[in-house]
């Protein structure tokens, strides 16, 4: 078996487990965060991800017309997925605010891990939080990292090991990657709020079954590579 | 507003489902998984056929999906129907990549005939029935949703399929580099791939409800297609890519409009039909 085979599986392998961890951290707050009703962005987990990592990819692949630096590309993926999340959650903040005229409040502990702020005293009573309070928004900013990250090393392996064209290389990373963070999704169930939610526990079933899935999609590719003769 | 008598309201739901009867396909699901999957795959095949040909074999690859993404929703997946839609459509692309990869074999480019494209849907019907496993199973993420797996392997192939007959309607090939050439560096893969979705998600999505009716629910999945075909047909007659010329992709176009048009007006004409009232705001002119 060549060496450049096992590096796309690897390489498809840690994107595929990296988007599963993304989509935990994030703060998806669904329906019920639209009406205010709980903390996060107000929309599913596969929006959420699909946004962060499409971004991710243009800065991924705005790099990689210059650089054959793995590193490079992966980070600057990283950080444009990072910026687009930032953006969504702080305007989500701003709206909350002085919009709804809602506190920023986590629903799922009492303390901020983080700052040590008192969360349960101002939450809205039969609410499970609203906007998006400090622990909620690192854990996002960590989570959009975590996910960019995933995606452009895929974009990265799909380019330069499997020689697929720009265009191709994306979007074959970009089904990867929705086809981890939807079965992430699937795990979470409706709204997270990120590493301190009691839900972020059930992390490793949704890697194991990540792991499965990213091993057969590396093989397909790569099978589809050899199939063009391009390794 | 006057309360009805329960053993009226039950003759009324009796009698419900015979006024939309203009549109029915009498079939359960497994039919209709045959039925479409089999002429869909044979088309995909055939990739010399008129491009409206490669449409009613696109139209029926979606009502296929459309028809595995209902019957997974009606159990509730905790994150929303659309999901599943984008997961099949990932898969497609995927499951694509890979038929397009070994299309060479057992070709026979003169007739146009590509069989081995097929390779791409079976190794996303393994890849679905793994993932079905993985998320139905009660040691890893336990969804506990009756038949998912099998809903996951149609989900994957049917989006195989839509996305090779999509792609050898803009190419009029299925030879990798013309599809890298036209569909993906040209971007018409994003309307793809979002239309794709749309028509496999949005008609449960849009319909569901206590009184969502199957034959209701596939017309969106139709009427989605319509316009489906209307977009690849400009495309077409952008890239100029069809052996028939400049009258495949307008026929297309066509054939696209008419899906449409027709399968709108049933879709309205039955949710006015089968609905308890319609208030209208006066602002759209309805069929009434």
């Amino acid at each position: 078996m060549d060496p450049v085979m096992i590096l796309i599986i690897g390489y498809v392998v840690i994107g595929g487990l990296l988007a599963s961890l993304g989509a935990h951290l994030l703060p998806v707050g669904g329906a019920p965060a639209a009406m205010g009703t709980a903390t996060g962005i107000a929309t599913g987990t596969v929006q959420i991800m699909l946004g962060a990592v499409l971004t991710g990819l243009f800065t991924a692949a705005t790099v990689a017309t210059f650089t054959n630096n793995i590193l490079l590309v992966a980070l600057s993926g990283a950080i444009g997925a990072t910026i687009m999340l930032d953006v969504v959650m702080f305007m989500a903040n701003i709206l909350y605010a002085f919009g709804c005229g809602v506190l920023p409040i986590s629903g799922r502990v009492d303390v901020d891990p983080i700052t040590k702020e008192p969360q349960a005293e101002y939450k809205t009573p039969q609410t499970d939080g609203h906007g998006v309070p400090n622990v909620v928004f690192v854990s996002g900013t960590i989570g959009g990292f975590v996910g960019g990250f995933g995606g452009a090393l895929m974009y990265f392996a799909l380019l330069n090991y499997a020689h697929f064209t720009a265009g191709t290389a994306a979007v074959a990373s970009f089904s990867i990657f929705v086809a981890n963070a939807i079965l992430a999704a699937y795990n979470i169930r409706g709204t997270i709020e990120g590493f301190h939610d009691p839900k972020f526990k059930r992390l490793p079933k949704s890697m194991i079954a990540s792991f499965a899935i990213s091993l057969l999609a590396g093989i397909v590719v790569v099978l589809a590579a050899l199939g063009l003769g391009v390794i | 507003m006057t309360v009805t008598p329960a053993v009226e309201e039950e003759e009324g739901e009796a009698e419900a489902p015979k006024k939309g009867l203009s549109f029915k396909f009498p079939y359960d699901e497994t039919e209709m998984a045959l039925i479409a999957g089999i002429p869909a795959a044979i088309i995909t095949i055939f990739t010399g056929l008129p491009a409206v040909i490669k449409g009613v074999g696109l139209l029926l690859a979606l009502l296929w999906g459309m028809d595995s993404v209902r019957k997974t929703s009606k159990y509730g997946l905790g994150t929303g129907v659309p999901s599943i839609g984008v997961l099949g459509t990932g898969y497609g692309v995927i499951g694509a990549l890979m038929g397009l990869a070994v299309v060479e074999y057992g070709a026979m480019p003169a007739l146009g005939i590509y069989p081995a494209v097929l390779v791409g849907a079976l190794f996303m019907a393994v890849l679905g029935l793994v993932s079905g496993y993985f998320s139905n199973n009660e040691k890893y993420i336990a969804m506990k949703i009756p038949r998912l797996e099998r809903a996951m392997m149609e989900l994957g192939m049917a989006g195989t399929l839509a996305m090779l007959l999509q792609f050898s309607i803009v190419t009029g090939t299925l030879a990798f580099q013309s599809v890298v050439d036209m569909v993906m560096e040209t971007g018409v893969i994003a309307f793809m791939f979002i239309f794709t979705a749309m028509a496999m998600f949005h008609p449960y999505n849009a319909c569901l409800g206590p009184d969502e009716r199957r034959e209701r629910t596939r017309m969106v999945s139709i009427e989605i297609s319509g316009l489906l075909c209307i977009i690849l047909g400009f495309a077409m007659l952008v890239l100029g890519t069809s052996p028939w010329g400049a009258w495949d992709g307008l026929s297309l176009i066509v054939f696209g409009a008419i899906v449409w048009f027709v399968f709108f007006r049933k879709f309205i004409k039955a949710c006015m039909d089968e609905c308890w009232e319609t208030v209208g705001t006066g602002l759209i002119k309805t069929l009434g």
